[in-house]
């Protein structure tokens, strides 16, 4: 095999490779959108009932401004943000938290 | 009869393996010291190097036949039959299976785009390729040297193994010798084609993505790329098998067992039956230093594709991607992703891309295995 058929293998490979990822990337794009779809449907409908079961938000008055702390605690908020100012390495004092909310 | 003790002794020495040792024996019996040395104290991808160590040191002692085929009522070696399954290209799909089962596909879900930057690093494989056909390698052989660049060791075994079995011990060490040294190769290749405002970049968190996305995924992928390339079925049709048995939430058992149990047991056979390949006659040749070398240059090139797709995506979307991600690209799943993590973090301590960088990371898997489908579509068979 020449170089000249291997740069031609090059242009076709790499472009098989593209043009595979690119269809999968849209597949993948259509497939996330028609689920969204769904499930923005399938919100809508039971959202009187969800409104029954209020969420306990509990408001701080915080030196940085205000934070909401929705069905948590202050102790677990303050430890989670103890946890990401270690982590990130950010003194505490330098983040903004809006709100922090318990997920099931 | 006659006894002799002299004759005893001088019998026991003829048979012995220290008589009938070559030279090259006892080199790649050294050779594989080295190779456990780096597996056990430098920690250098233990888990499949140490396997391919030992097999390598056990093939290389003289008169054993561990890899001699059966001849006439004689049955063959113990490595013989366990090499059947590199041989019949079995373990290399398994191992994908396990891979499948082990990974979590929620970050390319959330971004699509990532898997651009999955195709952009498999460049290095063709800049190798290239390369390869240009030292004079045949294009079986080239391809299977070019597949390093895909940092993927099932997909270059299982290329290799398709293609071109003499380089077989070759690319593999080749493959996850680089792939264990990718904290070495990549971040000064990712200093020299970002600036620090590009490194410093922080990305949106990705959305969260729904259970019944990510059970569809595997069936999307397995369907699309396989009608595209149906060569690519056994690598990303146990990939996404895997993948499947992991998100269904209802196969609990066997994904366990692919990930853990029947990953472990193919990664020893694998090991052990690529290494025992690694005989002295074969290995030590010139070629095996220039695969060593187009390895490493594969690896570079598709390093840099993934940057500059990244650095172009960063600009397309007005700074809003960290062209780091793009370097993740290359599989050796998580290790790219962790690199990136670093490289961020060190431009910028609040920066965390190791979610963003998984996107990337896992569709590079997919990206070479369709590399290696093309190459065997266009030299197999």
């Amino acid at each position: 095999m020449t170089l000249l058929e291997g740069l031609q293998v090059l242009v076709i490979g790499l472009g098989t490779v593209f043009l595979v990822l690119i269809a999968l990337s849209g597949a993948v794009s259509l497939e996330s959108r028609i689920f969204n779809l769904f499930v923005k449907n399938r919100k809508e409908a039971p959202a009187a009932e969800i409104t029954a079961k209020q969420e306990e938000v509990t408001v701080i008055n915080a030196s940085a401004g205000e934070l909401k702390l929705i069905n948590v605690d202050e102790r677990t908020a303050a430890m989670i943000m103890a946890i990401v100012s270690d982590e990130s390495q950010i003194p505490l004092s330098e983040l903004k938290f809006k709100y922090i909310k318990a997920l099931d | 009869m006659t006894y002799s003790l002299t004759d005893t002794l001088l019998k026991i020495w003829e048979m012995s393996g220290f008589a009938n040792a070559t030279w090259q024996q006892l080199v790649m019996i050294l050779v594989s010291f080295v190779l456990i040395y780096l597996a056990v104290v430098k920690h250098f991808e233990p888990l499949l190097l140490l396997p391919i160590a030992f097999g390598m040191l056990l093939a290389n002692f003289p008169m054993t036949d561990l890899l001699a085929g059966p001849l006439g009522d004689q049955p063959g070696g113990l490595l013989y039959y366990i090499y059947q399954g590199v041989e019949l290209g079995i373990y290399p799909p398994l191992i994908f299976l396990g891979i499948g089962a082990m990974t979590d596909f929620g970050p390319l879900i959330a971004r699509p785009s990532s898997l651009f930057l999955g195709a952009a690093a498999q460049f290095g494989i063709y800049i190798a390729f290239l390369l390869a056909l240009a030292l004079g390698f045949s294009p079986e052989a080239a391809a299977s040297i070019g597949i390093i660049g895909g940092a993927d060791g099932p997909t270059a075994i299982w290329l290799t193994t398709k293609l071109y079995q003499d380089l077989l011990p070759a690319i593999a060490i080749a493959a996850y010798s680089y792939m264990a040294l990718i904290p070495m190769i990549q971040p000064p290749i990712m200093r020299l084609l970002t600036t620090k405002k590009e490194r410093e970049v922080k990305m949106v968190q990705l959305r969260e993505v729904s259970k019944a996305e990510k059970i569809v995924f595997p069936v999307v992928v397995s369907t699309l790329c396989i009608l595209l390339l149906p060569s690519v079925a056994p690598l990303i049709g146990m990939l996404m098998l895997g993948n499947l048995l992991r998100e269904s939430g209802v196969t609990e058992r066997l994904s366990k067992t692919a990930q853990n149990e029947l990953m472990n047991i193919v990664t020893i056979f694998l090991g052990v039956s690529v290494g025992a390949k690694a005989v002295g006659e074969k290995f030590l040749q010139l070629e095996t230093i220039k695969v060593i070398i187009l390895g490493l240059v594969a690896f570079a090139f598709s390093t840099v594709g993934g940057l500059l797709l990244g650095k172009l995506m960063c600009w397309l979307s007005g700074g809003k991607v960290n062209p780091l991600i793009g370097s993740a690209g290359v599989s050796a799943v998580p290790m790219a992703a962790r690199v990136s993590q670093i490289e961020g973090q060190k431009a910028n301590p609040s920066n965390f891309l190791l979610m963003h960088a998984m996107g990337p990371n896992v569709a590079g898997v997919i990206g070479s295995a369709v590399a290696a489908g093309i190459f065997y579509a266009l030299f197999g068979g």
